[in-house]
């Protein structure tokens, strides 16, 4: 093809307005480099939420999706003789035990890797990363394996005319199995949030003669705080949505929401409702995470005001 | 070494997306490589490799496979737009001849290649086998291989066989034995199930009472539930003696523990219930050709394929639980079968306990049913 047959258009030609808006319309170079992979993420991300969204409001029990508006599957999750109510109790309830578990367990792990235990943090960090290779059914039901009648643990016991206790398929042995799964999430974000805490003012802060307390609560808390509360945060979003550990260690001695969630889209058929109820947990959790971070003010966490 | 720069890296880059926005501009294209592909969604077993790579090399072909564990959801796969993608669908027996024929979802296989299978198999199967057939017993829907029943499952040291057979579904009734037995995660047969513990026929419509009765009992039969789970959770659970019986359980669940060396875990069919005197459920699976625009040519050769002998027995024992196959009609296959093999899958009472069955069938008001279960399932917390 020659140039000779491509019309030839003079910009300073065209009405001033015109170019006005073309040029108000250009995207700059960097969001034209980055429109595929935001075209890619519209696709990946926000096809399948709103799919959902739009399920949630579709009638119940079809595939009428963006065919059909409903609220039924909201009214009838809202039904006081429905009781995925619990299904919801549990999981936040849950969720809200691990986290507060989490941060006792965690914080004195965090403080030795920061501050105590020196070259070897790095392989006790490695000790708690690894069991992440393996896949978190594997790990649950290693765990039935010890806890279960003539397991490891009772095996161990009877050794010394001892037996274990009764804890398999229980609410109890499902936290056990939730803060074990996520105590990394909350972990090593914490582990950071204590290494960005200055030694010099922690000895500064001493040497001015404040208690021990006194530096933990003045200095070492507030400081760390961007990583304890992502750690926190993250691990709640998770353990809301955590369903394995119910299953198999706690033997569905509680339903969990993301059971419910299951159920819905497999043995009920229902997907309208599977969505709905997912709708509503992802309303509860971000509401929950909004209001939080609304109330502890990251800027001034994070120093920069 | 090859050095690539930024021109050659954009190139590829825009010689991928020519390529797949080529293969969805022009579909035809795609559909003509299917000669070689074939897509499977199934229960598990088919989709092991023991079964799929002998076909895959005698084929040279990609076979996929996908295993779930009840038989709506795949059902809704279909229903949902996915004909396009499966090639055969295996599932329990009511759902060819009830659902999926009536909605178009599969298309009949031919019968003058397929028909003569079925002399071959046991007695049961012989032709014009119910289950295979349309409503109308015209067309043919699909090939029949695994099978059995499936109602409890108990600790016979515990249990003996002959109390468990004769109380039936009264078990679950006795508050003596709360706590001490479990309930496997398979919903649509706990609805059966928890219908017939309450003395109720499932497959028939409802009366209200009978429904409130379903529901009073669900509640209790969950209450008393020491762990609800998958199988594996259920013999484990059946061998460290956390729990003497399960609820919803057959040769299907418990083989893999008598093949394990636990004998005395054994399925139970009671001998009476209350569907016309039956009281146990049993299963069959019905495997047939999706309709598919493009239906894969290999889906007709892998049911053929299926047929032989040896590939009958290794499904009949293929990964996770192992099943009688209704060619052990045939010496050929039955032959292949050793005596701890029979033993496993209970073949010294199958006979006896297929007859004191009623097969797997659709429950009109199952969602109903469900719904209440789930909410008694909420409540044993």
């Amino acid at each position: 093809m020659s140039d000779a047959t491509l019309p030839v258009v003079d910009a300073e030609s065209q009405p001033a307005s015109r170019l006005t808006r073309w040029r108000g319309l250009r995207l700059s170079t960097g969001a034209r480099c980055a429109s595929p992979v935001a075209l890619f993420m519209a696709l990946g991300f926000l096809a399948p939420l709103i799919t959902v969204i739009g399920f949630a409001f579709a009638t119940p029990r079809t595939f009428a999706v963006f065919k059909s508006f409903t609220l039924q599957n909201f009214a009838e999750i809202f039904d006081p003789a429905d009781t995925v109510w619990m299904s919801f109790a549990w999981s936040l309830a849950l969720a809200f035990a691990t986290v507060v578990v989490l941060l006792v367990i965690c914080y004195p792990i965090a403080y030795g890797l920061v501050r105590v235990f020196g070259r070897w943090s790095a392989l006790i960090s490695i000790a708690f990363v690894f069991p992440l290779f393996i896949s978190e059914n594997v790990r649950l039901y290693g765990w039935t394996l010890f806890f279960i009648n003539h397991g490891v643990l009772d095996g161990l016991l009877q050794e010394i005319g001892l037996s274990a206790p009764d804890v398999l398929f229980s609410p109890a042995i499902t936290l056990f199995g939730m803060v074990y799964t996520y105590l990394s999430f909350m972990l090593f974000p914490m582990t950071l949030g204590l290494s960005m805490v200055p030694g010099d003012l922690i000895e500064a802060a001493r040497d001015f003669g404040a208690s021990r307390l006194m530096i933990w609560r003045e200095i070492e808390l507030p400081l760390a705080m961007p990583g304890i509360l992502i750690g926190a945060l993250l691990t709640f979003v998770l353990a809301a949505g955590a369903v394995a550990e119910a299953k198999i260690l706690g033997g569905q001695s509680v339903i969990m929401i993301s059971h419910d969630i299951e159920i819905a889209f497999t043995y009920s058929q229902n997907w309208p409702r599977g969505s709905a109820l997912a709708v509503l947990l992802m309303i509860v959790i971000a509401g929950l995470s909004m209001t939080l971070m609304a109330r502890l003010d990251l800027d001034r966490i994070l120093g920069r005001r | 070494m090859t050095h690539f720069n930024r021109r050659d890296a954009l190139k590829i880059l825009g010689a991928g997306a020519l390529a797949t926005s080529g293969a969805l501009a022009f579909p035809g294209a795609a559909f003509a490589a299917r000669d070689k592909e074939m897509n499977i969604l199934c229960w598990e077993g088919y989709n092991s490799a023991q079964v799929l790579d002998p076909f895959r090399e005698k084929e040279g072909a990609t076979v996929k496979a996908e295993s779930l564990t009840n038989d709506p959801t795949m059902i809704n796969r279909l229903r949902s737009g996915e004909i396009k993608v499966w090639d055969l669908i295996n599932v329990n027996n009511p759902w060819a001849r009830k659902i999926m024929y009536p909605e178009k979802l599969i298309k009949p296989l031919p019968k003058d290649v397929f028909m003569p299978f079925f002399d071959k198999m046991l007695p049961q199967f012989h032709p014009p086998y119910k289950w295979a057939m349309s409503d109308d017993g015209s067309e043919l829907l699909g090939m029949t291989q695994r099978f059995g029943p499936y109602s409890f499952v108990v600790n016979t040291k515990k249990i003996s066989r002959k109390t468990a057979e004769e109380t039936g579904w009264d078990l679950f009734n006795d508050p003596s034995l709360a706590g001490k037995y479990g309930i496997l995660e398979s919903d649509d047969w706990n609805v059966f199930n928890i219908f017939l513990v309450a003395g109720i026929d499932p497959f028939k419509t409802h009366t209200p009472e009978e429904m409130k009765t379903f529901s009073d009992t669900a509640l209790k039969v969950f209450k008393g539930a020491r762990v609800i789970g998958d199988i594996a959770t259920m013999n484990q659970a059946l061998v460290s003696g956390e729990i003497d019986l399960h609820l919803t359980g057959g040769t299907y669940s418990v083989s893999p523990a008598r093949a394990d060396g636990f004998p005395e875990m054994r399925a139970i069919t009671p001998l009476k219930g209350p569907m016309n005197g039956k009281g146990g459920v049993s299963w069959i699976e019905v495997t047939s050709t999706v309709n598919n625009p493009n239906l894969s040519p290999l889906a007709v050769e892998f049911l053929k394929y299926v047929q032989d002998p040896k590939v009958a027995h290794t499904v009949a024992f293929a990964e996770g639980t192992f099943n009688p196959v209704a060619q052990m009609g045939n010496k050929a296959c039955f032959d292949l079968f050793t005596k701890d093999e029979l033993d496993a899958i209970q073949w010294d009472s199958l006979e006896e306990e297929m007859a004191r069955s009623v097969e797997y069938d659709i429950v009109p008001d199952y969602e109903k049913a469900l719904d209440l279960m789930n909410n008694a399932k909420r409540q044993r917390s």
